[in-house]
């Protein structure tokens, strides 16, 4: 009986740790190629959420087509917040990336109030409700939809970095900026286009969150910090240490509040960075110091 | 660590010389004399809805900036801010001590539990530290609420009075924040001041010339810790009452706003930056109602845009502060006195 419980719990730390590998996999490319840390990510996330549910509302799309709209939609926010605040920023005190990010956070979350109101939405989904179960274990189709379509963006997004010439230019870019600006590099585009991929990515992780859980402005915060749990179990700028790190998370957080009870679901995710932080502070697989 | 301190002790000692025939001391005293005097011209509701709170956040956004002077931007501080509160409080009401006692009491705790975060916090980079920071103040609220019994925080209680509300706790935060101020104002002129800006500019090269970093980064963290304690002691004074919502991020947001807009490194910079977001938060709700009729019809899904309009509009005036003037107002502010005066005096000759 209770090993079934904690099947499902674990089922489901998979399917909420893959909305968190986007936001990580977002922030890790981000850090990666630019050394930026974006703490309004999460923002990007609720902002992503709003845009699916304006787009399924409004215009009637399936939930799922809204995942494009708002991919395409945060990666333009993404385009112009990069341009309009961080690369004025980028390359002086670390601090003022902070003070942006900040700065970013109220915006966001206040334009969102008065675009969409301070109640909770959700988005609805065609498969709303209907459960696939084997046994006593009951797992949502939305949850596993969420779960392939996060795989289809990591593949994409694999063979973007790897087979593209753009993915080069980045991966250049990230291990060398100045070589590459030498080798006839246009920084100032690879920077744009990361950001706005890793914005993109938070579009996609913000509708998947709509369409599971209720959502409203706030929201935003506990993703970044969940996100950054998962970065630092996962080493920072690794992409497939933010795969482990999303479903240790996924799994860590759900077994907790099925062994503690529901008050430490978000405590756990600092919990466990402080912990990870203490004993490793570059993060466990992680091996650069930058 | 003693020849330090005598080292750092004779460099306070030239410093107070040096600063007590300087023009700023003068100005300063004209200042705390306008800052005395100020409060018998204004209203009781002024006095302690406007500027007690102003000296109180000029506190808590100093001892941010102090922390914040050698490289460390917490995003946590309200941890400390509240620990300060309820610590002061809850002493005072369990053990039946003077408040007063309470409120060093707490501010000890504060720096205490600042010691024990800032162990976890010296090797951190910029952006982990801001993170564990912050996550800590949401550990926090979890701890004070799961032990509800004992702290009374979900509900929330009124704190014991050290004196009444109105003029005499305002010249009781007011005496209090000239010594903390001056504490800070001596440690960040001091040896260890000049640690704490070699570690900010380049961490690396610090460690190269041979400061011990984790040493001074922890101090950094204990200083600060300790004085926004004895804020947050001065807060649950002055609101008389000490609530869970004190580690809402919004109160570890405020001193980082307050320090970047006034000048972030600056002794100035954070007092000013509180007189001017405390301004905002008093006076600007007050055209709420009138935003609303002008941008009412705008933004149909809230019921009052004031709030969110007012949020919004400092949000993107960090953002202006940081990117276009990032050493803050008070150059500004300072430029524009210099300007005043020489205009003045070639009108005179």
């Amino acid at each position: 009986m209770i090993s079934t419980e904690l099947i499902q719990a674990l089922l489901w730390g998979v399917a909420n740790g893959c909305i968190y590998i986007l936001l990580a996999t977002g922030l890790n490319i981000i850090f990666g190629v630019m050394k930026l840390v974006n703490f309004a990510h999460g923002q990007l996330l609720m902002i992503g959420a709003y845009i699916a549910f304006t787009a399924a509302t409004v215009l009637g799309l399936n939930a799922y087509l809204a995942i494009l709209v708002a991919m395409g939609i945060v990666a333009l926010i993404g385009v112009g917040v990069e341009r309009f605040t961080f690369s004025r920023v980028l390359g002086t005190d670390k601090l003022n990336e902070i003070f942006v990010s900040l700065g970013l956070i109220y915006v966001f979350e206040n334009a969102a109030v008065l675009l969409w109101g301070n109640t909770s939405q959700q988005i609805v989904s065609p498969l709303q409700g209907i459960q696939l179960s084997l046994g006593q274990i009951a797992i949502g189709y939305d949850r596993l939809l969420a779960v392939s379509i996060v795989i289809i963006i990591l593949i994409a997004l694999f063979l973007l970095l790897k087979k593209t010439k753009i993915g080069l230019a980045m991966r250049a870019t990230s291990q060398k900026s100045g070589a590459s600006m030498l080798m006839g590099i246009n920084i100032e585009r690879v920077y744009i286009f990361t950001f706005a991929l890793g914005a993109a990515l938070a579009g996609a992780a913000g509708a998947l969150y709509g369409i599971i859980f209720p959502f409203n402005p706030t929201i935003g915060a506990l993703p970044t910090i969940k996100a950054f749990a998962i970065i630092i179990l996962g080493g920072l700028g690794s992409i497939p240490g933010a795969v482990i790190g999303g479903l240790l998370y996924g799994i860590a957080e759900n077994t907790a509040v099925y062994f503690l009870g529901g008050i430490w679901q978000d405590a756990i995710a600092f919990a466990l960075l402080i912990i990870v932080l203490v004993i490793k502070p570059t993060g466990i697989f992680g091996e650069k110091g930058e | 660590m003693n020849r330090t301190l005598v080292n750092s002790l004779g460099s306070i000692k030239r410093e107070v010389v040096i600063f007590s025939r300087s023009q700023k001391f003068y100005l300063i005293l004209a200042a705390m004399a306008i800052v005395m005097t100020l409060p018998l011209f204004l209203s009781n509701y002024v006095v302690s809805e406007v500027l007690t709170p102003m000296i109180i956040f000029a506190i808590y956004a100093s001892s941010w900036n102090l922390l914040a002077s050698s490289g460390q931007g917490s995003l946590g501080h309200a941890a400390f801010l509240g620990i300060g509160g309820f610590v002061s409080a809850l002493i005072a009401i369990k053990l039946g001590i003077p408040p007063i006692i309470g409120l060093f009491l707490g501010s000890l705790l504060s720096a205490a539990i600042g010691f024990l975060i800032g162990l976890t916090c010296v090797r951190l980079k910029a952006w982990f530290l801001a993170m564990v920071t912050f996550g800590f103040s949401v550990i926090i609220v979890t701890i004070f609420s799961e032990f509800d019994d004992f702290t009374g925080a979900v509900m929330g209680f009124p704190t014991p009075p050290i004196v009444d509300r109105g003029l005499p706790f305002y010249y009781l935060s007011f005496a209090f924040a000239v010594i903390s101020i001056s504490i800070m104002y001596l440690v960040m002129k001091s040896k260890i001041g000049l640690a704490f800006k070699a570690i900010h500019q380049n961490e690396l090269e610090a460690k190269m010339i041979g400061i011990n970093t984790a040493k001074y980064r922890l101090i950094a963290f204990i200083i600060s810790t300790f004085f926004a304690g004895l804020a947050g002691g001065l807060f649950a004074q002055s609101i008389r009452y000490i609530h869970v919502s004190v580690f809402a991020p919004y109160y570890s947001f405020l001193p980082l706003m307050m320090a970047v807009i006034g000048g972030l490194g600056t002794i100035e910079g954070p007092i000013i930056g509180s007189a001017i977001i405390v301004t905002i938060d008093s006076y600007l709700p007050r055209i709420d109602d009138a935003l609303h009729g002008l941008m009412g019809s705008l933004f149909p899904a809230v019921s009052n845009v004031g709030p969110p309009l007012r949020m919004l509009g400092l949000g993107l005036f960090l953002l202006v502060v940081v990117i276009f003037a990032p050493r803050g107002v008070t150059p500004l502010i300072k430029k524009a006195y210099n300007y005043l005066r020489s205009s003045a005096k070639e009108e005179t000759s």
